[in-house]
């Protein structure tokens, strides 16, 4: 405890923000400072500038799967697009939000994203916020409303300690379902994959992962 | 080790999901004084915000935390983890959820959604205040780890211990590999594939010198908890010799036994499995024709079909390679399902096995020599001839099995299998189920699921003594302990308790204080709101703790509203899910969380109406679907004795209520919250009167230390399927009729109730 608390000494200065440690960087053209350890995207946050996400939750470690927090990096003569939810601070790099590069970037994801789960009502209010209204690619299951994010897997995995929710099959194939898509007495039916899910695709999804007990209660009592 | 709680409160931004909903710096402001820190942060979840909170613990010294922000459910996690290099432990930290409970289900105005904050926000810190944390206490392990029972699911897990360097005992009934064997064949018939294989294993496992073996012997008595267990084993001259184990690992096989007389079973040419294994080994290939019936459905129990069937096939396989001229049909019920993968249907084909199904409607009959059943193509009673009929096995644990099962502790009710607890929850909360039993008598398996049972065994016991030995095992914070200067021995507590971790401390007998063993418990509570004396506590998450919320918030709630308290399998998630439905209801309701309705205890409920709280509902998981030992019908049990109590006072009924929610079923969760607030809202607070305060008391004592109401309440559960009532009980309305004499004699009329005219107030008054 002792040696912890020397630790915070050195680590947490009244500010919150110490002076050696800060790493200093430009979020539109606005000074942030931040620490190691930080994403751009953590620091956007805390400056309230806003980004959007759709993959990504403080409760499970982050895996920039939706690509939709694509932000423009620029480091002198460089500019590139980076996952802002993964990409760790550097000192002096800039990063802009609402550049046409990245607007054209998350416009197509939104696109894609229209076709592959049209029935979500989240994803089209997100889309219709961002200009998008209409999409170019083929629509193969108008019910669908899971976008494979994946935060139910990861939920499950991380916080609850289970593995009841798998993500299966690859490519155009992929979905998420219990293992072997049948009902499973691993799922200890707790929700937290209902509740972190970004769209409410869970809710349908989770009557078909969570298993009945091996035995009723009624023929144990 | 925290004497003085100090409470830190982080009040989350969430983004817009909170901030531009509730008057924050309104809210600070009401709790600043109350609390000995109180910030706003813009997202506490996130690394920039968990180092604010980590800051300003160490400036503040702080050892108690709240965070309101989202859903506990999936982020307090998170915070443990993070706080828990600071000494602040499981149970020190806790959350309120804001977004969900407050910000978004009603269109109030952000400053009420503030003052409806700052009542949960203040009963938390009520429940920190209360709360008395335990230091983290490491769990040692001791000795040797013990394999008892004669499944044969202890070699795989003696082989690993070995393997692992961990000592290891095992007692056995016989050492002969043979005779070990034949008894495997009984137990597990048709596993051909595996017997030599098993075989060899169980000569290498008695073979090793690190292990020491108790032969002829069985146990007799088994005394203390995890890592301090003593084993009384019996030899076979019935000598007792006492020996120390750290952990026990139960290797028990079921029996498989014949069915009833109406299946002609004659145990010469009408057998079972195991019989004809038996003479498959002793007489060679049966010489005839044989049909094997997959008899399962007919005995009621179609779960064991596929089994039944994976053994006919292997032995029918088996006989048909050996010789080609014998005829074998299996013959099985049309609704089952084969068990068969592709290769091994054309396997069947090609060896000529036929498979018949039968109609499910017409159940077939044995005569001499044929079997008459009823084809599915025509609907017209065709006939096989046998020689041989061999029967499903109806498989349960019974015999020796059964009897040191008992002895383990196992046993607390009369079920075929010992299945452990039912106990659906998470990982971290089960101690160790996995751990100690393997075999066929836990649930039916096949041979293979049974070696592997073993193997994980032996791989999870090693894991933990290693674990302990580098001193890392620690005891699960929220467990229940037994004040052994309070229990009376009445051993309630035990037959609640289906998780197993509630013993006795030395030979079992009368009047003996009960212990609980921590790597066991899965801290479900049922039980410690159960004790009659409030001998059993659940650490870190107790009654009083419950109490003080429930009381704090109780006396905050404006006429109209009400206390809820939701368990978070079913209740809490429903209301977060409505959240995420984007669903408003009555923001009258507000919503404590609970780890289980059954940890609830009458007295809580009692509390409530005393501190001012004009209805409780408790919103638990649909009845059967309780993740704890029946929390959900103990609470039921619990709200009928406030009910009564108020019929009793003159208080209306419906104040306290018990709903079901599915978790995944928002919308339901929202019509009972409407509903139940515009109930109480009808009905109004109760009166203020001294002789309605005095009621409330009256009934809030007999709910705390009435211990013979308490135990008549968890002795007389009754499940509602149960048909069989004790004494002269004879059936429900005998039972509830009996219940309210007791209530009546027990409860403690106020003097100032008797005198309910006088309402000046300076009649005589109940102190």
């Amino acid at each position: 405890m002792r040696y912890l608390q020397g630790i915070l000494q050195i680590r947490c200065c009244p500010d919150h923000i110490r002076e050696i440690a800060v790493i200093e960087f430009k979020i539109n053209d606005k000074e942030v400072k931040a620490r190691e350890g930080w994403t751009i995207l953590e620091t956007a946050k805390e400056y309230g500038i806003d980004i959007p996400t759709l993959c990504h939750h403080p409760a499970v470690a982050p895996t920039g799967s939706c690509r939709l927090c694509m932000v423009e990096l620029r480091e002198g003569d460089w500019s590139k697009l980076v996952a802002s939810c993964i990409y760790p601070v550097k000192k002096g790099i800039t990063i802009y939000t609402e550049t046409p590069k990245v607007h054209n970037v998350r416009r197509w994801i939104l696109e894609m994203l229209l076709a592959s789960c049209p029935a979500s009502e989240e994803i089209r209010e997100l889309a219709q916020k961002h200009g998008v209204i209409s999409t170019r690619f083929s629509v193969h299951d108008p019910n669908q409303k899971c976008l494979i994010c994946g935060l139910c897997q990861r939920v499950c995995e991380e916080v609850v300690g289970l593995s009841a929710i798998a993500v299966l099959d690859r490519g155009v194939h992929k979905k998420v379902g219990a293992p072997f898509l049948r009902p499973t007495d691993i799922c200890v039916g707790c929700g937290s994959c209902v509740t972190i899910c970004p769209t409410d695709a869970m809710q349908e999804i989770f009557d078909t992962v969570r298993g009945k007990p091996e035995l009723p209660l009624s023929q144990l009592a | 080790m925290h004497l003085n709680a100090k409470t830190g409160v982080f009040i989350c931004k969430c983004g817009d999901c909170i901030e531009p909903l509730i008057d924050l710096n309104g809210l600070k402001n009401s709790i600043k004084d109350h609390a000995d820190y109180c910030d706003i942060l813009t997202q506490p979840c996130l690394t920039p915000g968990m180092e604010q909170i980590i800051s300003a613990i160490s400036q503040h010294n702080l050892n108690r935390i709240i965070v309101a922000g989202c859903d506990g459910r999936i982020m307090l996690k998170k915070f443990e983890k993070a706080l828990e290099p600071l000494d602040i432990l499981k149970g020190q930290v806790d959350m309120v959820n804001l977004r969900s409970h407050v910000a978004a289900v009603s269109d109030a105005s952000p400053e009420q959604k503030a003052k409806k904050s700052e009542k949960l926000i203040k009963a938390a810190m009520a429940d920190m205040k209360a709360l008395v944390p335990t230091e983290l206490e490491r769990a040692k392990l001791d000795g040797p780890v013990a394999i008892v029972g004669n499944g044969i699911g202890a070699f795989p897990a003696a082989q690993k211990l070995i393997t692992a360097g961990v000592e290891c005992v095992l007692s056995l009934e016989t050492c002969d590999p043979k005779k070990i064997i034949s008894s495997l064949k009984r137990s597990y018939p048709g596993e051909r594939q595996h017997y030599d294989r098993v075989k060899q294993m169980v000569e290498d496992v008695l073979g090793n010198e690190k292990l020491t073996i108790m032969a002829d012997s069985r146990l007799k008595k088994l005394i203390g908890v995890t890592g301090d267990y003593t084993m009384v084993i019996e030899d076979s001259q019935g000598n007792e010799n006492f020996i120390k184990a750290s952990m026990i690992i139960a290797a028990l096989d079921a029996k498989l036994y014949p069915p009833g007389p109406e299946f002609g079973h004659d145990g010469q040419t009408v057998l079972i499995q195991p019989e004809m294994e038996a003479q498959i080994d002793q007489m060679g290939i049966p010489k005839g024709d044989v049909v094997f019936w997959i008899s399962d459905y007919e005995y009621g129990t179609p779960d064991f079909a596929g089994l039944s069937t994976k053994s006919a096939w292997s032995m029918a396989k088996h006989i048909k390679e050996a010789s080609a001229s014998t005829q074998i049909i299996i013959f099985y019920n049309q609704m089952m399902t084969l068990p068969l993968s592709a290769t091994e249907r054309g396997l069947s084909r090609k060896l000529g096995i036929s498979w018949v199904p039968y109609d499910k409607a017409v159940r077939p009959t044995v005569q001499d020599g044929y079997i008459t059943f009823c084809h599915l193509k025509d609907h017209v009673e065709h006939e096989i001839s046998w020689d041989f009929l061999v029967l499903s096995p109806r498989r349960a644990i019974r015999g020796q099995e059964q009897i040191t099962a008992r002895r383990l502790g196992f046993i607390h009710k009369e079920t075929p299998f010992l299945t452990g607890h039912h106990a659906k929850v998470r990982p971290e909360m089960i101690g160790r189920e996995e751990t100690y039993i393997v075999g066929s008598a836990r649930y039916p398996c096949d041979l293979q699921e049974t070696l592997n049972q073993g193997r994980k065994a032996g791989n999870k016991n090693a894991e933990m003594v290693e674990k302990s030995n580098k001193l890392q095992l620690f005891i699960p914070r929220n467990v229940c302990v037994v004040d052994p200067t309070k229990c009376v021995g009445c051993g309630q507590c035990q037959e609640l308790c289906d998780c197993g971790g509630i013993g006795v401390s030395e030979y079992p007998g009368g009047g003996l204080p009960r212990m609980v063993d921590p790597m066991v418990c899965t801290g479900g509570g049922t039980c410690a709101a159960a004790c009659p004396y409030n001998a059993l506590v659940l650490q870190n998450n107790s009654t009083d703790q419950r109490e003080a919320r429930v009381a704090t918030l109780s006396k905050l709630l404006e006429p109209g509203e009400v206390v809820s308290l939701a368990c978070v399998w079913g209740g809490l998630p429903a209301a977060d899910h409505a959240y995420s439905k984007k669903l408003t209801y009555d923001p009258a309701i507000h919503i404590l969380g609970v780890p289980c309705v059954g940890q609830i205890d009458p007295s809580v409920m009692a509390r409530a109406f005393l501190d001012g709280a004009p209805g409780l509902i408790l919103i638990g998981c649909d009845p059967e679907e309780c993740h704890h030992s029946f929390g959900i019908d103990h609470a039921w049990n619990r709200v009928n004795l406030i009910k009564k109590l108020f019929s009793l006072c003159g208080f209306d009924r419906r104040r306290i209520a018990l709903a079901h929610a599915d978790l995944n079923k928002p919308e339901e969760f929202v019509k009972t919250a409407n509903a139940f607030t515009a109930l109480i809202k009808a009905l109004g607070p109760i009166e203020k009167t001294q002789a309605n305060q005095d009621k409330l008391k009256s009934i809030y004592h007999l709910c705390k230390d009435n211990n013979r109401i308490r135990t008549l309440l968890s002795a007389a559960l009754r499940r509602p399927g149960e048909k069989t009532y004790r004494g002269d009980q004879k059936h429900a309305l005998a039972f509830d009729k009996d219940f309210n004499q007791a209530l009546e004699e027990e409860y403690d009329y106020p003097e100032s109730a008797l005198f309910e005219e006088d309402t000046s107030g300076k009649g005589v008054l109940y102190v």
